[in-house]
Formats: structure tokens, C-alpha cells, sequence
């Protein structure tokens, strides 16, 4: 059975964490260590409890920047109104998380540290140019976030060292985001395929884009060259589908539960050209504001 | 470790191992079994309580880290005149039949009304989309909630709707 430290302040639990490499683990939320502790997945000698770190969760805007702290949970991203007009992708990878209870325990940093490749934030982070700025015995450094990420369930920290926060780009206008996803069932599933996408547009030209992919590789995956399918148009339909090929072809799915292979390459090039499409139509005005698009793009019947 | 919690209004203190749940807090330690112990994985929400008014499953929250916190069990949620309007609904609209989803389906039905006081019924089935219920099926949770939520209002003398409660004709899949 495990024993608790419970840390004072960010460098005490730097110091613990570094002190007993493996055999110590950070948990914040526990909502994926709890049951990785019970299945033997992980078995800590130690928890550091980071719940007393507060500084480390909320929000903070600073211009184009926008930093969510480590710590900050799941529903406060979902609930967050600057996000909701800024980064809708955020919004859009948030509500779908686990269940509202899920959601109300689960971190930010715990969904990308425990690296899961069907993880829902880390592609809509991923094309907000989103950065990792870690804290560890040697001092701070800052990464892009995709390099934060060396498989399944496995990062690039090291021993010792914290995520601390996440800054991410919100364009003041003109920019446009959106996290879509297909699953089995619409709630308390994992994404079988989950996309975002951002543009920032000039009238409606776009100037700018990014594609993220999760579930679809061994760790979440920008791709740029899908991206660049739809600079300098306005975002036609078949820019849009040129970008779902790229996607596709970028990608390895594996086949599992959630659909094989083939399947999700598919729903790869669907989703990519619906994602990039939604967040045209944000950064141009043209949809609603503090409207979540429908989980897989599609508005059904019953949908208000 | 030592911690101090309030359990539906309760002060309690006591010592706790670094690995022990809350859901193993309430049921072993406090007796209070209303809680229901299901999947242990966080996916079927049988074991939802509220903390600090939030709803959480109790059997991922590790049981050190609500020192200082509020919870409410559905032990807590009656009122001095007997049932709750929830769990009155739950029983006038035949919501439970099994009944072991009920506590944790009403815990979430709780924090939903603390803060839409008027739901939708799409906005109720998200609301309890962490909440599986394996024999009622979902229509009659979701009519009771409706009804809750109406009775409530008109409890509190607030004229919020004043149509009667009834379902929307194709809802959200859960």
C-alpha cells in the first residue's frame, strides 16, 4: 500500500518526486491512478498529493495567451465563458470527457500526463499551439505539447519534473476552432477518432490552420500538411475533403473495440473536413456564438 | 492521516489510509451504505455523492483529499417533512426498479436543479449520461426529474413554467 506525501509547495514535491524516481507518482484528480492502482497498472510506493498546489489551477487571459493551469479541472474548462467564445475546441473536447462527475474530478495535466493516445484535450490544445511548460529539479523549460507525449501512456518528463501549466493561443478575432469525435456510444465512451481543427481567416480567406488527430496513433498528432490543404482558400468543400485525405493518410489507427483500422481512417477524412469547416464558420461569424457543435458535426433531428 | 470532513451537515474526523476512497469512507467507516458500491471504475456513477455541491463518483476520490470538504450522501438529501422532491418523483413516476442506480441517479438529479432550476430534457440526460441504470431504462428517470424540477419551482413560488412537465419527443441517446 502506498504513502502519502502531501507537499507544501511545488518545489517540495519536485524535490519528493525526483527523490524516489518510480516509486513516487503525482495525483491530482486520481481519476485514471486510482483505478490504475487497482488493477496493478501502477504501483506506487508513494502519492504526492497536488491538491495542495492550488496556484497551479484556473485560467488566466493575458492577451492572445491564454494559461490553464495543470491543475485546473476538466468542468472548469467546460464551463469557462472565454474559452467558450475563444477556443471552442476546448469546450467541445471538455463536455465530452468521461460523465459531469468525471469531469468535476479529472485535470488538464492528469489527461495529458497519463498520455493516453484517445485522450480528448490534447488535439484541441494541439492546434491552439499549445506549449508544455514544465518545472523539475533542473529548473522550468517549455515545449511545444506534442513533444510532451513519447507513446501510450508514456511522456517525455522526467524524473522529478511537473507539468505546470498549459498556455494556448486564443485569437482575438478572426479565429475559429472545433473538437469533433466519433464513439460507439455519445456519452462515457472513449473517442474512437477525435479531430480539432482551428483557422484564423482574412475576410474569408484562411491564413492560418491547424489539424490535430487523437485515438488514430500512438500519441495525439498534429498534421500540418493537412492543414496547409485549406490556406489561402475559403475553406471550399473540397479543400476541406483534400485536408481529410491528408489527414487520413497520416495517420495508424489500430483496430480495436472502437472500429478497425480502415474504418477510422474513414471517419479520419469525415471528421477532418466537418472540424475544419465549423471553425470557418466561427472565425468568419457565420456560426452562433457559445454554440457547441454536435458531437460528430452533424446536427440531428433532436438537437436544440 | 488525520482529516476532518462534514458528511450531510456531520463533523467528522478521522484517520484515513493514503489509499482508501471516499465511497470506502462513507460505507465501511461511517455506515452509510445508502452510497452503493458498483463498478469501482468511475463508469456507472452508482456511487455519486456530492462534494462541495459537485458531483463526483466517490469510488475513484481517494478519501484523504476531502479533508476539509463538504459531502452529501443521498442520506442527506431528505427534508424534514420525509422525501425531497426528487425522490418523491422518483417514486410517483416509477423511476426505480432495482433500484441500486437510484441514490447516485438522484445525487446528479440534486446537483443538475442546484443550478438549472428548469431543465431541458436533453439537458437532463447529459446531465445523467455518468449515471447507468441496467432495468428501468431511462424515460421514467428522465420524467421524474421534469416533474422534480416543476415541483420544486413551485415550492419555491417561483412561476418558471407553467406548463406541466412531459417529455420532449425524441431525446438525446445516453
Amino acid at each position: 500500500m502506498a504513502e502519502l506525501f502531501v507537499p507544501d509547495t511545488l518545489g517540495e514535491a519536485i524535490g519528493f518526486l525526483a527523490d524516489h524516481p518510480g516509486a513516487a507518482l503525482p495525483v491530482a484528480g486520481g481519476t485514471d491512478l486510482v483505478i490504475d492502482t487497482r488493477t496493478g497498472r501502477a504501483r506506487p510506493e508513494w502519492l504526492v498529493d497536488m491538491s495542495p498546489l492550488r496556484s497551479l489551477a484556473g485560467v488566466d487571459l493575458d492577451g492572445e495567451v491564454l494559461r490553464i493551469g495543470a491543475l485546473t479541472r476538466i468542468r472548469a474548462v467546460e464551463l469557462d465563458p472565454v474559452l467558450g467564445r475563444r477556443a471552442a475546441a476546448l469546450v467541445e473536447a471538455a463536455r465530452v470527457l468521461g460523465s459531469v462527475q468525471i469531469r468535476n474530478m479529472a485535470t488538464v495535466g492528469g489527461n495529458l500526463c497519463h498520455a493516453t493516445p484517445s485522450a480528448e484535450m490534447p488535439p484541441a490544445l494541439l492546434v491552439h499551439d499549445a506549449v508544455a511548460e514544465i518545472t523539475g529539479p533542473g529548473g522550468e523549460r517549455s515545449i511545444p505539447l506534442a513533444e510532451l507525449f513519447a507513446g501510450p501512456g508514456r511522456t517525455t518528463l522526467e524524473p522529478g519534473e511537473l507539468l505546470t501549466a498549459i498556455p494556448i493561443r486564443v485569437p482575438v478575432s478572426a479565429g475559429g476552432s472545433c473538437y469533433l469525435r466519433q464513439t460507439v456510444r455519445w456519452s462515457m465512451d472513449l473517442a474512437g477518432v477525435g479531430v480539432a481543427a482551428s483557422v484564423e481567416v482574412e475576410g474569408a480567406t484562411v491564413t492560418s490552420a491547424r489539424v490535430a488527430l487523437g485515438a488514430v496513433a500512438p500519441v495525439p498528432l498534429p498534421v500540418g500538411e493537412a492543414a496547409d490543404a485549406v490556406v489561402g482558400t475559403e475553406l471550399t468543400a473540397e479543400a476541406a475533403r483534400e485536408a481529410g485525405a491528408r489527414a487520413s493518410a497520416a495517420c495508424s489507427p489500430i483496430s480495436d473495440a472502437r472500429g478497425t483500422a480502415d474504418y477510422r481512417r474513414q471517419v479520419v477524412a469525415v471528421l477532418v473536413a466537418r472540424a475544419l469547416r465549423i471553425a470557418w464558420l466561427r472565425a468568419t461569424g457565420s456560426w452562433p456564438e457559445g454554440v457547441p457543435a454536435p458531437v460528430n458535426g452533424v446536427f440531428r433531428r433532436d438537437d436544440r | 492521516m488525520r482529516i476532518e470532513l462534514s458528511v450531510n451537515g456531520d463533523a467528522y474526523r478521522r484517520e484515513v489510509e493514503p489509499d482508501i476512497t471516499l465511497l470506502d469512507l462513507l460505507r465501511d467507516v461511517l455506515g452509510l451504505t445508502g452510497t452503493k458500491w458498483g463498478c469501482l471504475t468511475g463508469d456507472c456513477g452508482a456511487c455519486t455523492v456530492l462534494l462541495d455541491g459537485e458531483p463526483v463518483v466517490s469510488c475513484l476520490q481517494l478519501a484523504f483529499q476531502v479533508k476539509g470538504r463538504e459531502v452529501t450522501t443521498i442520506e442527506g438529501v431528505q427534508q424534514a417533512g420525509g422525501l425531497d422532491e426528487i425522490q418523491a418523483a422518483f417514486v410517483s413516476n416509477g423511476a426505480a426498479q432495482c433500484g441500486f442506480c437510484t441514490p447516485g441517479m438522484i445525487m446528479a438529479a440534486e446537483a443538475l436543479l442546484e443550478t438549472t432550476a428548469s431543465p431541458s430534457e436533453t439537458q437532463i440526460r447529459e446531465a445523467l449520461s455518468g449515471n447507468l441504470c441496467r432495468c428501468t431504462g431511462y424515460n421514467k428517470i428522465v420524467d421524474a426529474v421534469l416533474q422534480a424540477a416543476h415541483d420544486r419551482a413551485g415550492r419555491a413560488g417561483n412561476s418558471v413554467s407553467m406548463q406541466p412537465p412531459g417529455r420532449e419527443s425524441d431525446g438525446l441517446r445516453v
